[in-house]
């Protein structure tokens, strides 16, 4: 096939206004909520929550997920507590800026840690680690509600991403019943034999990711601009990059 | 065609300098804020602060080492319309940041599509 080049000019993607439907403007208006009043979320609404998940497209309808909701203001803050010494642990032997094992080492630890689980220590979420170290960073943010997604390892296919369908359907559903949500991949750090056991979590469930529910601190929604992304498009014979 | 190198995709630099990747940026209107701190609560990287007491409360974007990942939740929050991220942030080496172009609003292509529809 024949390239084009950049088929659009990024001068004439300016945005636009117009009319959006209520499924693109609860998908724009959502904002990833960090902040979080106390009030707790009465229980009918993380149901309806919980139903859209239940709704959400699966490989070979295989619905992948168990979700266990915590509800219980002791038991979230025992896991918060587990997951900031977990990231103490990472930033005492990684974080090279402020490590007592020295740079060098600490870097060391990095650089190999970082090629070993690339996708946990991209750069994002290793500040998001060190900042959690620090208690600069809550990884539930404070939400009364959080609701932990664990996959089904037999899944059809590829079962992770039927997890994040489910997700997603959860998150916009809150939203559009005026709750804030944030995605929780720290709870990665649970994975360890006592919270497995807490919660009852052994083969084949494993956790996954968790989402936190409440009602959010200020109006925390709203259109925000977003890098545009290089689409690849093939049509009539031709290749063109559209953005 | 190679988006990422052989040798790029080993190499994990430290971040630290601004050569291999920088985080995001954000800009304040000193003139539109009123200084309510919801922005500075919210942030999850702590890259903006407050400072200053009474009228001449204003947030700040931590110049040294801020921990933007321009999610733009501050913005989004920001009542007075003071608050503006003016870079994404990207990386070199390993997390290579590609086939972005730069922010833009949603966008809505009208056509007319929906009741064009038979």
């Amino acid at each position: 096939m024949e390239e084009v080049a950049v088929a659009q000019s990024l001068a004439s993607v300016a945005p636009t206004a117009g009319e959006w439907t209520a499924v693109e403007e609860q998908v724009l208006r959502r904002r990833s909520v960090r902040k979080y009043k106390e009030r707790q979320v009465p229980e009918d609404l993380v149901r309806r929550v919980l139903e859209a998940g239940r709704f959400a497209p699966s490989a070979g309808n295989c619905q992948p997920w168990k979700f266990v909701v915590v509800r219980d203001r002791a038991i979230i803050d025992e896991m918060e507590h587990d997951i900031r010494l977990a990231c103490r642990l990472f930033a005492f032997l990684m974080d090279w800026r402020t490590s007592p094992i020295g740079r060098g080492p600490a870097l060391f630890m990095h650089k190999l840690n970082a090629t070993l689980l690339p996708n946990m220590l991209h750069p994002i979420p290793t500040g998001a680690v060190f900042a959690v170290a620090r208690g600069d960073l809550m990884a539930f943010h404070g939400a009364p509600t959080v609701i932990l997604l664990c996959e089904d390892v037999r899944g059809v296919s590829k079962p992770e991403v039927d997890l994040g369908c489910c997700g997603q359907n959860m998150v916009l559903t809150a939203h559009s019943l005026g709750l804030g949500t944030c995605w929780v991949g720290l709870v990665e750090l649970l994975k360890r034999p006592k919270w497995k056991k807490r919660f009852g979590i052994s083969y084949p469930y494993r956790f996954c990711e968790g989402i936190v529910l409440g009602y959010p601190f200020g109006e925390p929604d709203g259109m925000v601009p977003r890098e545009l992304q290089a689409i690849d498009w093939y049509e009539n014979g031709h290749k063109k990059i559209v953005y | 065609m190679a988006y990422i190198s052989f040798m790029e995709r080993f190499r994990i630099p430290t971040y630290d300098d601004p050569a291999t990747g920088t985080t995001g940026r954000v800009e304040i209107d000193r003139e539109l804020c009123n200084g309510c701190g919801r922005c500075a609560a919210i942030c999850p990287g702590k890259a903006i602060y407050m400072a200053g007491k009474g009228t001449r409360r204003k947030a700040g974007f931590d110049q040294d080492f801020p921990q933007c990942m321009s999610c733009n939740d501050c913005a989004a929050i920001c009542e007075q319309g003071a608050i503006a991220v003016t870079e994404p942030y990207w990386f070199a080496y390993r997390f290579k940041t590609l086939d972005r172009g730069p922010f833009s609003a949603p966008r809505h292509f009208p056509g007319g599509t929906q009741d064009a529809r038979p």
